[in-house]
């Protein structure tokens, strides 16, 4: 048996520093991460990583900054298992592996011109905020600017700073509700779908992101279609066990498709023919 | 860093898990370099300190003694590990659920019975709260170290819920129904990389049984095959008999 | 000069040739493992080769994506410290059957798709495979007919078709040239020997009739309109999801990927290790939640992987015919059978939308 050292493999990692940490929420904390040697990397909204502690292992996770964000890139991850937890107990100036990006992010080209209708619901904010804060460093290339955003309780909200910011500004529209509120709340109580109905939009021209629980597709896609947004309008990003990233390992496989390269971002048109999507 | 205490306990068992840590060969030197052993009944005298890292405990609990013992020990140990079937399922203990406690006092203790307490067996983590499980009878020795290790790091070990079969057809195994021979296999939880086939023995389900089998499928498996449900329940119940407190613990809620 | 194409080889030489062979390389081929049972296994003779056998209980995969294989070793000691690694090793398999050479080749689309597996392809090329042709059906669990695998469609160096007191063979490369060349054992075919190959086929083309009543064009039709068909929910109560029809399968190849860190917790290797659809976390995400919780629903998504998505990306059922899923199942679940009452299921629904 011979051994060879690979130097053209895909499951090489490049060694990300850690610059900087924040707990969100009880479960979730932010990364900031910077390549060896300053790299960009070069991502479309909407990807993935796939991220190691080695000892740990790999897992897939979106990534929550714009690619207009240059020298660093950020990543909110929630604590569930056993990479996420090794994840959690990392600080300033720790190492993770990096591989990727990896997946169909969102298509900004077709998106420029239009209207944008955000929809995000928990942790779907992560990678839809990769989107919203291109747009937002992108502005003058896209038309009308809406976001509806839900989460279980106040205390669950990301990016709370950020919103307030996105909120200040003339040139967004931004809509929060939770299920549940405490005495401070003064939005919306109610699921993301109540908030729907209330938006005016020009159906042609406006495309709808969509990102949340598995369980939220099916209700907000059928708001949206009740709006007479397009199918091919409407577009989602799936949740799949990505493991290698590559399309081999079969764990993200929906029907035919492999999430992990011909998605996570795919429109309700193309969907509607996948039976295990949604 | 100071190497983490670790100790061992035994409760009712024959102590043949403990036994294998002695019988490691020579990763047990690769094991002892990395963990600083405190208390160890088997292979010293010495008792640990009040705090200790990982209790690993191998034994079932079968009397009221053992149950606050149990509870003593989780108090001292940042980390618990049950080790082996005794500790994890009730294993081979759980026979004497089968029978009334009093006959079963009587028959072992004969006129001095009724100085000797007893209760139905129980697995460890039906008493006290455990962080990690090495099932077996005797443990997998590699999937000991692999639980130490993990154990050591601060991560989880999840014991595969698939079953023994996955690993069985990976070694190429010949199918023991293939040679006409009972084996529990298709329904006891993997992690043992199916040593007892490999070696040309049937799997007794000394692991558990998988979280959520297809019993009915099972049945009809043993219809096909001509086994008798009996015979089935019969050798399940030798390594998996405490099962049922946890299926009336369910029923209650 | 051009070569000749087709070599023959006595019988009586058969020892010597992979005797010979075993001096060089590593050799591999089915060995008989009792109770009807057979592996592909490391022979140094031709009589330890099962020339009569019926599908090993894992297919020659296992030697181009081994059930464990180490991705990479790693050291933590100054950060994450990565070296991806292959381990691969020249070898010989001899005695591969058709249904598995179409195993093998089915593979090949996969792990040379990019993003290529540098670990795949690096072993597949180490390894020179010399087919071996059924000339009659295995048992009757294969169905290498209504996937037109019955005959050679390529795929090997090699490949020697048993004619009774001497094998015909069939040199398709130069590794496989190179092999005959030097082991010096093999004699030019005569007429009669391409005249008794023409006769074995022929036979065979009566021996061998589609097992299942639908034409092999028809097949990803017949699933285009079975998605939602009662069949599924049937094999979902039978099935035991022991995950031994996918191990078994020559054109399976889902892993999972993990780390092993050794004692020193900084040291250690990441590894793969075949994983399989059946298993009921396989599709899981880290919240826990399921995308193929039922078992019937992982079965139909084993078929639709073999008869139909592939069929939609690379024009090729991935079903061999080998019939071992069928062989292995302890809930006897039979591919035969499943398909039959699939045909059978959509014929009814159409007299039935043509009667109104």
């Amino acid at each position: 048996m011979k051994e060879l050292i690979l130097k053209d493999s895909e499951y090489e990692i490049k060694r990300g520093k850690i610059v900087r940490t924040k707990m969100m929420t009880e479960q979730e904390k932010l990364f900031e991460i910077v390549l060896p040697g300053g790299d960009n990397l070069d991502h479309d909204p909407g990807q993935f990583v796939e991220v190691s502690i080695l000892g740990a292992g790999e897992a897939p996770i979106s990534i929550a900054s714009s690619p207009t964000k240059r020298d660093s890139f950020e990543l909110v991850v929630r604590n569930v298992g056993r990479v996420t937890g090794a994840l959690h107990k990392l600080e300033t100036g720790d190492e993770v592996g990096i591989r990727g990006p990896f997946g169909k992010g969102f298509p900004v080209r077709i998106l420029e011109g239009n209207d944008l209708l955000f929809v995000a619901a928990g942790l779907g904010l992560v990678p839809l905020r990769s989107l919203i804060n291109f747009v937002i460093d992108n502005r003058r290339d896209f038309g009308k600017v809406t976001v509806l955003l839900g989460c279980k309780t106040p205390d669950n909200m990301l990016f709370g700073d950020e919103l307030e910011s996105w909120r200040k500004r003339l040139d967004v529209n931004l809509n929060c509700t939770v299920d549940k509120a405490d005495p401070e709340w003064k939005g919306n109580v109610g699921l993301i779908t109540s908030l729907i109905p209330g938006v005016t939009l020009k159906p042609k021209r406006t495309f709808a992101v969509v990102v949340g629980p598995p369980i939220m597709y099916k209700f907000v896609i059928q708001e949206l279609l009740k709006k007479e947004i397009p199918d091919r309008q409407i577009l989602v990003s799936l949740e799949r066990h990505m493991k290698c990233g590559l399309g081999k390992c079969g764990h993200c496989q929906i029907n035919g498709i492999y999430c992990c390269q011909e998605g996570p971002v795919l429109s309700y048109d193309r969907i509607k023919s996948i039976p295990e999507a949604l | 860093m100071a190497k983490p205490k670790v100790a061992f306990f035994d409760f009712a068992c024959c102590e043949g898990c403990q036994l294998q840590v002695a019988n490691m060969g020579e990763l047990l030197f690769d094991v002892l370099g990395a963990i600083d052993v405190v208390e160890f009944r088997e292979v010293m005298s010495e008792k640990g300190p009040d705090k200790i890292d990982v209790a690993i405990v191998e034994g079932s609990i079968t009397t009221p003694h053992a149950v606050e013992k149990i509870k003593k020990i989780r108090e001292r140990a940042s980390v618990l590990i049950a080790y082996g079937s005794c500790a994890t399922i009730g294993g081979v203990n759980g026979m004497k659920n089968n029978f009334k406690l009093d006959d079963i006092r009587k028959e072992v203790y004969g006129k001095d019975a009724k100085y000797f307490e007893t209760i139905e067996t129980m697995s460890v983590p039906q008493v006290v709260k455990v962080d990690y499980l090495v099932n077996g009878c005797p443990v997998y020795l590699p999937e000991f170290v692999k639980v130490l290790k993990a154990a050591l790091a601060g991560l989880p070990y999840q014991v595969p819920d698939y079953s023994v079969c996955v690993e069985c057809k990976l070694n190429e195994n010949v199918c023991m129904y293939q040679k006409g021979v009972t084996c529990l296999g298709p329904v006891t939880k993997a992690g043992c990389n199916s040593w007892c086939i490999n070696n040309g023995n049937i799997c007794y389900g000394c692991r558990g049984m998988v979280s959520n089998p297809n019993e009915k499928g099972a049945k009809d498996v043993l219809e096909k095959y001509n086994i008798p449900m009996d015979l089935i329940v019969n050798k399940m119940n030798m390594y998996n008999k405490c099962r049922e407190i946890d299926q009336r613990e369910q029923k209650k809620r | 000069m051009k070569k000749t194409h087709i070599a023959t080889l006595k019988k009586e030489r058969f020892d010597d040739f992979i005797s010979a062979l075993a001096r060089l390389q590593k050799v591999v081929a089915p060995v008989a493992r009792g109770n009807g049972q057979f592996a592909f296994e490391p022979v140094v003779s031709g009589n330890e080769i099962a020339l009569d056998y019926i599908p090993t209980i894992l297919p020659p995969k296992k030697y181009f994506l081994p059930q464990h294989e180490t991705l990479a070793t790693f050291d933590t000691t100054k950060g994450q410290q990565m070296e991806p690694v292959v381990a691969y090793e020249k070898m010989v398999i001899f005695g591969v059957h058709t249904c598995d050479l179409a195993g093998i080749q089915s593979l090949n689309m996969i792990f040379s798709e990019r993003p290529k597996d540098v670990n795949y392809l690096i072993r597949k090329s180490a390894i020179t495979i010399i087919g071996y042709e059924c000339n009659d059906y295995c048992d009757e669990y294969a169905s290498c007919r209504l996937v037109h695998n019955h005959t050679p469609n390529g795929g090997y160096d090699l490949f020697f078709t048993n004619l009774g007191d001497k094998f015909i063979i069939h040199i398709n490369t130069q590794a496989g040239d190179d092999i005959i060349e030097s082991a010096g054992l093999f004699e030019p075919a005569q007429a009669a020997d391409l005249k008794a190959l023409e006769q074995l086929r022929s036979d065979k083309r009566k021996l061998f009739a589609n097992e299942v009543p639908v034409v092999h064009e028809n097949i990803p039709e017949v699933f285009a309109k079975s998605f939602n068909s009662k069949v599924w929910e049937d094999l979902g109560k039978k099935c035991l999801a022991c995950g031994n029809c996918t191990n078994v399968c020559p054109t399976c190849y889902c892993f999972d990927v993990i780390d092993e860190p050794n004692l020193d917790l900084k040291t250690g290797k990441r590894y793969r290790r075949w994983d399989s659809c059946q298993s009921e976390t396989f599709a899981q995400v880290a919240g826990g939640e399921s995308f193929r919780e039922e078992r019937g629903a992982r079965q139909r998504h084993r078929f639709y992987r073999k008869f139909k998505y592939p069929m939609n990306k690379f024009s090729r059922l991935f079903c061999t015919g080998c019939g071992r899923c069928s062989r292995t199942c302890m809930a006897k679940i039979n591919l035969k059978e499943t398909l039959t009452q699939l045909v059978k299921e959509q014929a009814m629904t159409d007299l039935k939308a043509g009667n109104q």
